[in-house]
């Protein structure tokens, strides 16, 4: 028999703030979060947007023990992860009688850690870096901080997927408590915004450039020429339904059904990369029991990216066919960036959210849709919808691609 | 699989339960500021012959040893990629560290002030999850592709979460295992821990000096058995259950009783219905360090009482070194050649068993000894535990 999985408690760190409310009504009043990227060793890259965070204070969340240990990264899961216990109801108490499973999707994790120390070992000799910092070099460290943070003796796992790895550990997870492996997890994903993701991606040509047009990282707009690179955490505490029930934990949502599937093309295709993801959604849908007309709200991956906007927009067109002109759909990168793994939680809350009040963000600062977009239900202004599912998307950079579907209880 | 004593299956078998033993001195970068030598790293790897699709330079050495493993795999399980269903093939990669090779030149680039000059590829080949990226851009495939990357444990995690995929119906085939590449980041840390030996690496010998930084890669192509058996495929072994934990006590020491290690084989032996007497063979962790060793002796005990002394396990890091998140994978794979040949590998440079590792460890020689029931048993950083109970596959 397939359990079902509810969502009992939700964490985030995001530039809006360290609340799923504060995120929401932000974005429902239109505020970006997108600002000038702060001091840089170096000034020469072509973009000047950001939306690292401004004041992340890590010791207002995790209390009593030094901090030192953690690296940044280990910081904002181990922030996250504790509000999203606190929100659910997950005590002390509890944690020492249920094992808890972790699942942290990351793109990068502490890559800036791992650059630091391997400088100190070229500029210093190897005998001078630090071992506690050596610690924080694997790429499970976050997982590993939290679990010891929390004490969490379940499952630790660490999900790499690219941009998706969040949204694919939440549904990963959950596709874990369906089958019995796990009666309860902890399941989302974190990012940081550094030096070498900036330039890195600057490099690439990813990031919204400022060449003849104005830097405009905001998703599906005709005039968007790249991302603004974000950080934040976003954790989901996951409960299989009935055992919620009996722990007396409030219901937020029911995570329905998810899937993932790869664009061997890279992105290259747009073809395959187009029908990877129609596929992915379609995959999701199915898993769910749920049509086309079940669902009430999209929210997209989309970045503000030239390619990958059109192919999510033309796979959304495909999927939804009768249905995708007046189709709801938001794009929460308008206003937090690219988060990369921190992304899809931060989808999911916002989700949550909008199950809740039935208010649908707009998308900040989309001034015109390019032209013959078969969707119109693509709008700037925040609106009132019916919402009881939707489908939340994430559309990777290397080719990943995952959709999961998300409502109130059935 | 792609390994320090030797590439393919039959030669790494061969090699395995001869004794032969990987380590040499590193070539991969100068140790003169350190104050060991050794690794063992794959020699004379040509990555051209197993890359078709992607181009050598476009993808790091990890990458290269995984695609390698997996080409390997497919071959050995006598599956054509032209044949398959290839929406319906996932892969999940267990790695420690990575592409460390494409992070370690932007450092360089740093430190000499030439920061503006990063590759314009490097962010695309550097995240980890291009392990399981770059073997499905090179096979085509379309499933579902992950890469899982739970340091020294992650071989083993990846088969996990891949045997998770195939009975969830999310797949018809997985390719699972793991891969690292050698990586002067690795060696510096382990170095600082004071954690490498100077010399050999003896798991279980009084006179044991710590572990040896290693790489390689081995790939496992799983499928349900219902598919397996109606395709007339050869198989090893059934992946029966495995158990996951978390000690949540230290990033880098073991809890002292060895309580999440105990618990990770309690739970597989529970996931799979095994009895603790009936395993025939455990595959140790045996890094060679002085505390795993020891505690690894307490946490069998713990689970398998007076068993323990019977069940013969033995640590292919002894020949191997610790290739990280590959080295799970390739002793996952050296359990299910152990089921299928009636060998069990042994534990070389054993010659002065520590009295507080008084286990059936099998000194220096393999074993013939029949194996219905193999566990692999793998830890990592943050406290990471992790066993796998392999099974006979009755036809």
């Amino acid at each position: 028999m397939e359990h079902r999985v509810a969502v009992t408690g939700i964490g985030v760190i995001s530039i809006y703030g360290d609340s799923p409310s504060m995120l929401f009504a932000a974005l429902c009043d239109g505020h970006t979060g997108i600002h000038p990227v702060g001091s840089m060793p170096r000034n020469d890259c072509a973009c000047h947007l950001s939306g690292q965070l401004t004041d992340f204070q890590p010791e207002k969340y995790l209390k009593g023990r030094p901090l030192r240990p953690l690296d940044r990264v280990s910081q904002l899961a181990s922030s996250a992860c504790g509000l999203a216990l606190e929100n659910s109801g997950w005590d002390a108490e509890d944690r020492s009688s249920v094992d808890l499973a972790l699942m942290v999707g990351t793109m990068f994790a502490g890559m800036h850690t791992i650059g630091d120390f391997d400088r100190t070992a070229i500029v210093s000799g190897p005998a001078s870096v630090s071992p506690m910092a050596f610690a924080n070099t694997v790429i499970s460290a976050a997982a590993g901080q939290t679990a010891i943070w929390h004490n969490m003796r379940g499952a630790n796992s660490t999900l790499a997927m690219g941009s998706i790895s969040g949204i694919a550990a939440v549904g990963h997870a959950a596709d874990s408590i369906r089958r019995g492996t796990s009666e309860a997890a902890l399941a989302g994903g974190v990012d940081e915004f550094s030096i070498e993701s900036f330039c890195g991606f600057d490099r690439a040509g990813l990031l919204c450039k400022n060449s003849t047009e104005p830097e405009r990282p905001i998703p599906f707009d005709q005039h968007r020429n790249g991302f603004a690179l974000g950080e934040g955490a976003g954790f989901l505490a996951l409960e299989e339904l009935a055992y919620a029930g009996e722990r007396g934990s409030t219901v937020l949502a029911e995570i329905k059904g998810y899937a993932t599937a790869f664009d061997y093309s890279q992105g290259k295709d747009r073809e395959l990369a187009v029908r990877t993801l129609a596929r992915t959604m379609q995959a999701a849908l199915e898993r769910s029991g749920k049509t086309i007309h079940d669902i009430d709200f999209v929210s997209a991956s989309a970045n503000g990216s030239v390619p990958r906007d059109c192919y999510e927009l033309m796979a959304l067109a495909s999927v939804f066919a009768e249905r995708a002109r007046d189709l709801p759909v938001t794009a929460i990168k308008c206003g937090i960036g690219e988060a990369l793994a921190a992304s899809g939680p931060l989808q999911l809350a916002v989700a949550i959210d909008i199950l809740k009040t039935g208010r649908l963000p707009g998308i900040i600062g989309l001034a015109e849709l390019p032209p013959s977009c078969p969707l119109q239900g693509i709008q700037a202004e925040t609106r009132d919808i019916r919402a009881r599912n939707g489908l939340i998307n994430g559309v990777g950079l290397d080719g990943n691609c995952c959709s999961l579907v998300i409502g109130l209880p059935d | 699989m792609v390994t320090s004593i030797g590439t393919g299956k039959d030669v790494f078998w061969r090699n395995l339960l001869a004794g032969c033993c990987g380590i040499s001195r590193v070539e991969a970068f100068s140790t003169e500021q350190f104050p060991v030598h050794c690794g063992a790293e794959v020699k004379d790897f040509a990555a051209d012959a197993y890359l078709h699709r992607l181009q050598t330079r476009e993808v790091g050495r990890a990458s290269q040893l995984a695609i390698a493993a997996a080409r390997l795999a497919l071959q050995d399980a006598a599956i054509s990629i032209a044949e398959m269903d290839l929406e319906q093939v996932g892969i999940a990669v267990g790695t420690t560290s990575g592409e460390p090779g494409q992070i370690e030149s932007v450092d360089d680039l740093y430190v000499e002030e030439r920061f503006g000059q990063i590759s314009p590829s490097f962010i695309e080949m550097y995240p980890c999850s291009v392990l399981a990226a770059h073997i499905a851009a090179e096979l085509e495939l379309g499933g579902e592709v992950l890469t899982i990357p739970t340091a020294c444990a992650a071989g083993n995690y990846a088969i996990a979460h891949a045997s998770d995929v195939l009975r969830a119906g999310r797949a018809k085939i997985m390719l699972a295992g793991g891969a690292d590449s050698f990586s002067r980041i690795t060696y510096a840390g382990f170095s600082r821990l004071g954690a490498i030996s100077p010399e050999l690496c003896r798991p279980f010998d009084r006179g044991r000096k710590g572990m040896i930084p290693g790489e390689g890669s081995a790939m496992l192509v799983l499928e349900r058995l219902s598919d397996a058996r109606r395709r007339g495929a050869r198989v090893y072994a059934e992946i029966a259950g495995y158990g996951l934990s978390c000690d949540a006590h230290h990033m880098t020491a073991a809890h002292p009783q060895g309580e999440g290690a105990a618990r990770a084989m309690e739970i597989a032996l529970r996931a799979s219905g095994t009895l603790p007497e009936d395993v025939d063979y455990i595959s140790a962790h045996g890094t060679g360090t002085p505390t795993n060793d020891r505690l690894e002796t307490i946490a069998i005990k713990r689970v398998f009482n007076d068993h323990a002394y019977r069940v013969p396990i033995s640590s292919i890091k002894s020949m191997l070194g610790h290739s990280m998140g590959a080295a799970s994978a390739i002793e996952a794979t050296a359990c299910v050649l152990a089921i299928t040949d009636g060998y069990v590998p042994g534990t070389i440079n054993l010659e002065n068993q520590d009295p507080e590792c008084d286990l059936d460890f099998v000194p220096n020689q393999a074993r013939h000894h029949k194996v219905d029931i193999a566990m692999n048993n793998a830890y990592a950083f943050g406290g990471n535990n992790s066993s796998i109970v392999f099974k006979r596959c009755e036809a």
